[in-house]
C-alpha cells in the first residue's frame, strides 16, 4: 500500500500533499450529496467538513471471502472516486493492498490498534468460521475468530462490507461446513454497519465511509443494519421495468418476444420485489447498467440467505405490490411546480441526517 | 425498438418526455425570485430526480445558453455554463473516464466551484513565494544563461 494511504493528519492536508485542489473536493462533495440524497446546497458544507476532518484510521480484515468486495471498491468505475476515498481514510492494514508481509504486517495491525485505540474503524469482508474454534480459516497462525475479537475490542465501529460479513453469505449457505457466521453474530457490543451485496456497490462502500468521516456518526440504518440512504428503497420500486409489472406484461423466457420488448422479469425469478439495494438507481460500471437492465432478474444478493432462498429462476410466491410509486408514476406527479424537490424530499426521509445543518468534524461515532 | 436496444438499456423510459422538465423549470423560477429578492442561493440535483434523457435534453434546450461558460479540469472535466437566464447555471461534472458524476442547476450569482478556495490560494502563494526565492537565489546563473 502506498505510504500516503496510511498517513495520519487531516483530509485537507492529505489532498494538498497529493496536489488535489479544493475544487476537486467540492466536486466530489457534489457527487456525495447526490449519492446520499442530501440537499445539493450541502456540498460546500460537506467539502469544508471533510477538509478539516482527521483521516479515519481503518483496519481492514478479510476473512472467508472471494476478494470481490475489495475488487469492487478498487476497480470502481472512476479511479478518481477510489483515490478520493483513500484520501479520507488512513488504511493502516489491508492484506491484499499492503506491501508489508508476515510479521511486519501483523505488527502494523497491532501498532495501528494501539495508536488509535477506541478511534479506529474495522472494515470486515468475509464471514467468520466458528466451527471447531474457527480453525477452518486462519492467517498468521490465528483464527479469523480470534483476530476479529482482538481487533474489534478497541474499535469505534465496524463496517461489514459484503453479504458474507453482513449476513454470512455464500460460506454460510447450506450445509455451512465451516460454521460461518456474520460479524454481528460474534461482536455484539460495537456499532455495526452492514453494507451488503455480493459484491456491494463501490459507491455504497465509498459513500458510507465518506458519511462516517464527514458527519462523525453512523448513518441511519434499516432493520438489518444497512445504511438507509442506499438500502431504503427496494429494487422493484425503482425498476424501470415496473410499468410492465403493473400492466401484467411478463417475459416468459429469456428470449421470447416479451423479453425483447423489455417486459418485467418477475416470472423468470426476479427477486427485485424483496431486495433492498441501490442497483436500480446508481447502477454498475459508471451508471451503465444493472442485472435487470442487462436482461436477467435480480438475484437478491444483498439480502440474508439469498443463496438458499430457492431457485434464482423460480418466481416469488404471489404477485407482490411494492411500497412505493413506480418510476413513471412519480414522474407524472412532476407536472406541478416544485415536484423535483418533492421527490427528493421523499428520498430524503430515508437519508441519514439533516443535511442543511453543517456537518460536524468527526470526533467519534455517537450512536 | 431493436432487440439490442431492449437488451442494453431496456429503456423506453429514456426516450419518454414526462413533463418533468417543465416542473423543474418552474422550480428554478421560484428560486430565481428568491435570489433576486434577498440573495438566497439554491441548487437542484438533476440526478436525484427521475428525469429521462429526453427530459434533460428538453430542459437544457429550454433554458438555453447565456454569456458565460467555463471548463474545469479537476478530477475529470466539468462543464459549467450560465443559461439564458442570468443567475441560473448548469453544472455538469464528469469523472476521469468521461461518465457524468453529478449534474445540477445552481441558482447563484457565481457557482461556488468557480471561486478559488482560500486553502488553494494559500498553497499557491506559498508555492509562488518559493519559486520567487529560488529565482532570487539563482539570479546570477539565470541572468548569465
Ligand atoms: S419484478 Fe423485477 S424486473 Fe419486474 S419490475 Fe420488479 S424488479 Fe423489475
Amino acid at each position: 500500500m502506498a505510504d500516503w494511504m496510511s498517513q495520519q493528519g487531516t483530509v485537507g492536508e492529505a489532498l494538498t500533499r497529493q496536489g488535489i485542489s479544493r475544487r476537486s473536493l467540492l466536486k466530489y462533495s457534489s457527487y456525495l450529496a447526490t449519492l446520499l440524497a442530501l440537499p445539493p446546497t450541502s456540498s460546500q458544507a460537506i467539502a469544508q467538513a471533510l477538509a478539516g476532518a482527521k483521516r479515519q484510521s481503518v483496519i481492514w480484515l478479510s476473512f472467508q471471502e472471494c476478494t470481490g468486495c475489495i475488487e469492487s471498491l478498487t476497480r470502481s468505475f472512476s479511479p478518481s472516486v477510489e483515490e478520493m476515498i483513500f484520501n479520507l481514510i488512513s488504511l493502516d492494514y489491508q492484506e491484499t493492498l499492503q506491501a508489508a508481509a508476515g510479521e511486519a504486517a501483523e505488527r502494523a495491525r497491532l501498532e495501528a490498534m494501539e495508536a488509535n485505540k477506541g478511534k479506529y474503524v474495522v472494515v470486515v469482508d468475509g464471514s467468520v468460521s466458528t466451527r471447531d474454534g474457527g480453525i477452518y480459516s486462519t492467517a498468521a497462525g490465528k483464527t479469523n475468530l480470534e483476530v476479529l475479537k482482538e481487533t474489534a475490542k478497541d474499535a469505534l465501529a465496524i463496517l461489514s462490507v459484503g453479504t458474507c460479513s453482513s449476513f454470512g453469505g455464500i460460506p454460510r449457505a447450506h450445509p455451512n461446513p465451516t460454521g460461518a457466521e456474520p460479524v454481528s453474530a460474534i461482536i455484539t457490543d460495537k456499532p455495526i454497519i452492514n453494507v451488503s451485496g455480493c459484491p456491494p456497490m463501490p459507491e455504497v462502500i465509498a459513500g458510507t465511509i465518506a458519511y462516517l468521516v464527514t458527519f462523525g456518526k453512523l448513518p441511519e440504518l434499516d432493520h438489518l443494519g444497512r445504511p438507509k440512504p442506499f438500502f431504503g428503497d427496494n429494487i422493484h420500486d425503482r425498476c424501470y421495468r415496473r410499468p410492465f409489472y403493473d400492466q401484467g406484461k411478463f417475459a416468459k423466457s429469456f428470449d421470447d418476444a416479451g423479453a425483447r420488448e423489455g417486459w418485467c422479469l418477475y416470472e423468470l425469478g426476479c427477486k427485485g420485489p424483496v431486495t433492498y439495494n441501490a442497483c436500480a438507481t446508481i447502477k454498475w460500471n459508471g451508471n451503465t447498467s444493472f442485472p435487470i437492465q442487462s436482461g436477467h432478474g435480480c438475484l437478491g444478493c444483498s439480502e440474508p440467505n439469498f443463496w438458499d432462498a430457492g431457485s434464482f429462476y423460480k418466481p416469488l410466491p404471489g404477485r407482490m405490490t411494492g411500497a412505493g410509486e413506480a418510476v413513471l408514476g412519480a414522474a407524472a406527479v412532476g407536472a406541478v411546480a416544485g415536484a423535483g424537490s418533492a421527490f427528493i424530499a421523499r428520498r430524503r426521509k430515508a437519508a441519514a441526517s439533516d443535511p442543511s445543518a453543517s456537518p460536524s468534524v468527526p470526533e467519534g461515532a455517537d450512536q | 425498438m431493436s432487440p439490442r436496444d431492449v437488451g442494453h438499456d431496456g429503456g423506453q423510459f429514456a426516450q419518454v418526455s414526462t413533463g418533468m422538465a417543465h416542473a423543474v423549470e418552474r422550480e428554478i423560477g421560484q428560486h430565481l425570485l428568491a435570489l433576486a429578492h434577498d440573495g438566497t442561493e439554491a441548487a437542484i440535483d438533476l440526478r436525484s430526480i427521475p428525469m429521462s434523457d429526453a427530459d434533460r435534453a428538453e430542459l437544457e434546450e429550454s433554458l438555453g445558453r447565456g454569456e458565460v461558460s467555463a471548463t474545469l479540469d479537476a478530477m475529470g472535466r466539468s462543464d459549467i455554463w450560465e443559461t439564458a437566464h442570468a443567475g441560473v447555471w448548469w453544472v455538469r461534472h464528469f469523472g476521469t473516464e468521461g461518465q457524468v458524476m453529478a449534474e445540477r442547476i445552481e441558482i447563484a450569482r457565481v457557482p461556488d466551484i468557480l471561486r478559488a478556495d482560500p486553502a488553494d490560494v494559500e498553497a499557491a502563494a506559498i508555492r509562488l513565494g518559493r519559486a520567487r526565492d529560488f529565482i532570487d537565489a539563482h539570479a546570477d546563473s539565470v541572468a548569465g544563461g
